[in-house]
C-alpha cells in the first residue's frame, strides 16, 4: 500500500477565493496588532473569551481528534484495515493544531510571549497543561507525518534515524510532561520506568509490526487524551458561571469522550465529502465500520452526559430554562439523533445516512463547545456578546488557510495511498482523467 | 500574619475619596463617562475597568416609606486567601503573597484572560484598547505595604527615629484606606479585623446583617464587608459557596501522573490482546489453507 501525492492542479478558482479570504484576515489582523483587541472584537471585561476561544480553539482541537482516534484504532486496537484513513487524519489533525496556534497568536493579548509557558511553569493551571499538550502533541504529530516527507524527498538515512530515535523521544516526552505537571520526582521516575520498559518490551514481546513506531503512537494517544480533557478542565474553575447542565466535576472526561466521537465523525465526514465531490463511491464497508465506532462513541457520550446530569439532580433544569433548551439541542441533535441513526446497520451502509449522522455529530460537537464556552455561561452585568465582523473574518481566514494547506499538502506529499485515493475518490486515482484534461 | 481590610458599609457616605486615591496612586488615566449614564445615576464609572481598580457602587433601593434610598457598596479585588485567578494563570503571573495581597507580574502575563474568566468576583480587567495589553486590577497597594515607597527624609534631612516610625505606618497603609475619612475602610491583621467586625455586630445587632462577607466566601478573602443591607441586594454574589475555587480543579490536575501511567499500561494491554488475536487469525488462516 504505497502512499502517493495527488496529481492535480495547484491553482484552481477555489484556491483563489481561499487566498482572497485569507488576505481579508490579514488586514483585520494588522488592525488588531496596531490598535488592540478592542478595535476588531466585541470582547469586553464581561466577555473576555469569545468566538476565537470557543470555536477556533476548542472546536479546532476537538476536530483534530481524528488523528489520535484513528492512530489508536489502527495501530493499538488492531483495526489495521482502516490504515488508509490514518495519514489524511494525521494531516487534518496537524493542520487543526496549526489552526489553533494561529488563532492563539491573534487572540492572546501579547502573542510574542506565547513561549512563556515553556520557561514559566505553573503546574496547578489547566491552561498551562493545555499549552504543554499543544506543544508536545504537535511535535508528536509532526513526527508521525515525517515519514511522508522523508518518502517524498527520498531521505532514507533520516528515515532510519527517525525510526531509531522516536521511541526514546516518546518516553522522554511523557516523563517530562509528568514532571512539569506534578513536580514530583517519584511520579516522573515511575512514568519513565513504565514507559521505558514498555518501549523495550513492546516490540519484542508483542511481536512487532514492522514500520509502526508504537511508542510514538502511544505517546500521541496519551498526550491527546490529556489535551482534550484539559480543555474541559479549564471550565472547572467556573462553577458560578457555567450552568450545571454542563459544569460537572467530570467535565474533562466529557470533553475527552466527545472528542473521540468527533474524531471518528470528522474522518467519515471528510472521506464521504471528498468522495462525493469527485463523484465516486468510497469503500463503504470500511466507512460502515467507522460508523459503528462512531455509534459506540456517541452512545457512551450520551449515557455519561445524561447519567451525570441525573446524578447531580440537574435534569429538571433541562426542561425549565433557556439554558435547558440549549442543553437539549446539544444532547439530542448532537448525540442522540446521530447515535440512533447509526444504530441501524442499514443506515451505516447507506452513504447518505452515514454522512448525515457524521455531519450531525460534527455540528453537535461544535455546538457543545460553543455551549460550554459561551451559550451555557451566565456572565455578570448586562453587557452581551455577539462576535464582531472582525472576529468572523479572522476565523474564516484561518479556516481558508487550512483548507488550502490541506489540499496543497496532499498534492505535494504522499498522504493518500493509491487504494485510498480510489477509496476517497480523489483525483490521484483519476490521474488519467486529469491528464486528459 | 496576613494583612486584610474590613469595609463597614454602614459608614460609607460615597465621597469616593478611595476611588480617587486609588487612581492617583496607580497613576490611572481618567475615563470618559457620562454622568447619570450608569445604573444608579450617580455611580461613575459604570464598572471596574483597566482604569478603575476601586469603584463605589450606588445601589438604588426603596425605604420603608416607599422613597428612593441609596445604599453604597464597593467593587474591587477581594484578595482571596486561595485565589482562582492565581490558580488559573498558566505562567504564574498572579500570586497570593503571604502578606495578603494577590499580586500581578506584568513581565510574565501573555494576555490569555483565563484569570478574568476564573475570578468569581469578576475583578481582573484587560486593556482592550492597547496593542501591548496587560491585565489590570487592585494590588492592595502591595508596593506600599512592602515599604517600597517609605519616606526616610524630608528636604534632604533624614527623619528622626520617632518620625520614621510614624511615617512607616502611614506609608504602608493602602492608598484607599488612607483616604477614607469616615472609617469605612480599616486596614490590619485579618484575625484582628474579624474580631473587630464581630464586636461591632454584637454591639449593634439591630443595625448589622449577621454576616461577614468574605470571612468564608470562596474559602475566605482578605477584603471583608459588613453591612446593614443584605449583600445580595447590594450586588455581591451570594451563591459562591465556602469552597475555595482552586479546589474545584485540583483533583483533575493531581490525577495527571496516574492517568498517564494508567493509559500507558491500558494501551499496551489492548495492543497485546489485539496482536494475539491478529496472530491467531493468521495462523488459523494458514491452517485452513494447508488443509
Ligand atoms: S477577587 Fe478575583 S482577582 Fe481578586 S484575588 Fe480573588 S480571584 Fe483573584
Ligand atoms: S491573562 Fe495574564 S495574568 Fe491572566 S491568566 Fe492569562 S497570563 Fe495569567
Amino acid at each position: 500500500m504505497r502512499h502517493e501525492p495527488l496529481r492535480a492542479r495547484f491553482v484552481t478558482p477555489g484556491s483563489v477565493v481561499l487566498v482572497l479570504l485569507m488576505v481579508a484576515g490579514v488586514v483585520v489582523a494588522i488592525v488588531r496588532y496596531a490598535r488592540g483587541l478592542g478595535a476588531v472584537t466585541n470582547l469586553s471585561d464581561t466577555y473576555p473569551w469569545g468566538l476565537w476561544i470557543a470555536f477556533d480553539d476548542l472546536c479546532g482541537v476537538a476536530l483534530a481528534a481524528g488523528a489520535f482516534t484513528m492512530a489508536a484504532l489502527v495501530y493499538i486496537f488492531g483495526g489495521e484495515k482502516y490504515h488508509a484513513f490514518v495519514r489524511p487524519a494525521v494531516l487534518t489533525g496537524f493542520l487543526g493544531y496549526v489552526f489553533v496556534a494561529i488563532a492563539l497568536l491573534v487572540d492572546l493579548g501579547q502573542p510574542w510571549r506565547i513561549w512563556h509557558p515553556i520557561v514559566m511553569w505553573h503546574k496547578d493551571s489547566a491552561m498551562f497543561q493545555v499549552s504543554w499538550c499543544v506543544m508536545l502533541y504537535m511535535a508528536v504529530v509532526a513526527l508521525q507525518f515525517a515519514p511522508a516527507v522523508f518518502e517524498r524527498l527520498g531521505w532514507r538515512q533520516l528515515h532510519e534515524l527517525w525510526r531509531a530515535l522516536v521511541p526514546a523521544f516518546s518516553v522522554v516526552a511523557l516523563s517530562f510532561f509528568t514532571f512539569i505537571m506534578s513536580h514530583s520526582a517519584i511520579w516522573t521516575v515511575v512514568v519513565f520506568g513504565v514507559f521505558a520498559v514498555l518501549a523495550l518490551a513492546v516490540p519484542r514481546l508483542f511481536a512487532s509490526r514492522a514500520g509502526v513506531p508504537i511508542m510514538l503512537i502511544m505517546a500521541g494517544v496519551i498526550l491527546s487524551t490529556m489535551h482534550q480533557s484539559s480543555l474541559g478542565s479549564l471550565f472547572l474553575l467556573m462553577p458560578n458561571k457555567l450552568h450545571h447542565l454542563w459544569w460537572t466535576p467530570i467535565l474533562p472526561i466529557n470533553f475527552f469522550l466527545s472528542a473521540v466521537a468527533a474524531g471518528f465523525a470528522i474522518v467519515i465526514f471528510e472521506a464521504t465529502l471528498s468522495a462525493k465531490s469527485f463523484g465516486r463511491s468510497p469503500e463503504s464497508e470500511l466507512l460502515a465500520g467507522l460508523g459503528r465506532a462512531l455509534c459506540y462513541a456517541l452512545w457512551i457520550c450520551l449515557v455519561v452526559r445524561l447519567a451525570d446530569v441525573m446524578i447531580r439532580g440537574q435534569l429538571a433544569a433541562a426542561f425549565s430554562s433557556g439554558k435547558g433548551l440549549i442543553f437539549l439541542i446539544d444532547v439530542v441533535v448532537g448525540l442522540m439523533v446521530p447515535a440512533l441513526i447509526l444504530s441501524s446497520a442499514r443506515a451505516r451502509e447507506s452513504m447518505t445516512s452515514l454522512f448525515t449522522a457524521a455531519t450531525l455529530a460534527v455540528v453537535g460537537l461544535v455546538f457543545n463547545r460553543l455551549s460550554v464556552a459561551l451559550l451555557g455561561m451566565t456572565m455578570p452585568g448586562k453587557v452581551g456578546y455577539f462576535p464582531s465582523i472582525g472576529e468572523f473574518i479572522i476565523t474564516i481566514a484561518i479556516v481558508s488557510a487550512l483548507v488550502l494547506l490541506f489540499t496543497l499538502s496532499a498534492k505535494i506529499f504522499p498522504v493518500f495511498t493509491r487504494e485510498e485515493q480510489e477509496a476517497f475518490g480523489l483525483p490521484g486515482a483519476a490521474s488519467q482523467a486529469a491528464g486528459n484534461r | 500574619m496576613s494583612k486584610a481590610c474590613l469595609v463597614d458599609l454602614t459608614k460609607c457616605i460615597a465621597c469616593r475619596a478611595c476611588q480617587v486615591a486609588c487612581k492617583e496612586w496607580n497613576e490611572l488615566e481618567a475615563e470618559h463617562t457620562e454622568f447619570f449614564g450608569a445604573p444608579g445615576g450617580y455611580q461613575n464609572p459604570p464598572a471596574l475597568s483597566s482604569r478603575t481598580f476601586t469603584l463605589i457602587r450606588f445601589v438604588e433601593m426603596t425605604d420603608n416609606h416607599g422613597k428612593l434610598k441609596w445604599a453604597f457598596a464597593r467593587s474591587g479585588c477581594m484578595h482571596c486567601q486561595d485565589p482562582a485567578c492565581a490558580s488559573a494563570c498558566p505562567v504564574g503571573a498572579l500570586r497570593k503573597t503571604d502578606e495578603g495581597p494577590v499580586v500581578y507580574d506584568d513581565t510574565k502575563c501573555f494576555g490569555c484572560r483565563y484569570c478574568m474568566m476564573a475570578c468569581p468576583f469578576d475583578v481582573p480587567t484587560f486593556q482592550w484598547d492597547s496593542p501591548i495589553p496587560l491585565i489590570r486590577k487592585c494590588t492592595f497597594c502591595a508596593d506600599r505595604q512592602r515599604g517600597d515607597v517609605a519616606i526616610t527624609s524630608v528636604n534632604d534631612r533624614p527623619l528622626s527615629e520617632e518620625s520614621l516610625a510614624r511615617h512607616r505606618d502611614s506609608d504602608r497603609t493602602p492608598a484607599c484606606v488612607k483616604a477614607c475619612s469616615t472609617g469605612t475602610l480599616k486596614f490590619g491583621e485579618r484575625g484582628e479585623l474579624l474580631a473587630e467586625a464581630r464586636n461591632r455586630m454584637a454591639a449593634e445587632p439591630d443595625k448589622y446583617i449577621d454576616h461577614i462577607y468574605g470571612e468564608q466566601e470562596v474559602g475566605g478573602t482578605s477584603w471583608m464587608y459588613i453591612s446593614n443591607v443584605p449583600f445580595d441586594q447590594l450586588g455581591f454574589p451570594t451563591t459562591l459557596g465556602k469552597r475555595s475555587y482552586p479546589s474545584y480543579i485540583s483533583p483533575a490536575m493531581k490525577a495527571i501522573p496516574a492517568v498517564v501511567t494508567g493509559l500507558g499500561l491500558l494501551l499496551s494491554g489492548v495492543y497485546w490482546v489485539a496482536n494475539r488475536k491478529a496472530k491467531a487469525a493468521k495462523s488459523a488462516q494458514k491452517e485452513s489453507e494447508q488443509t
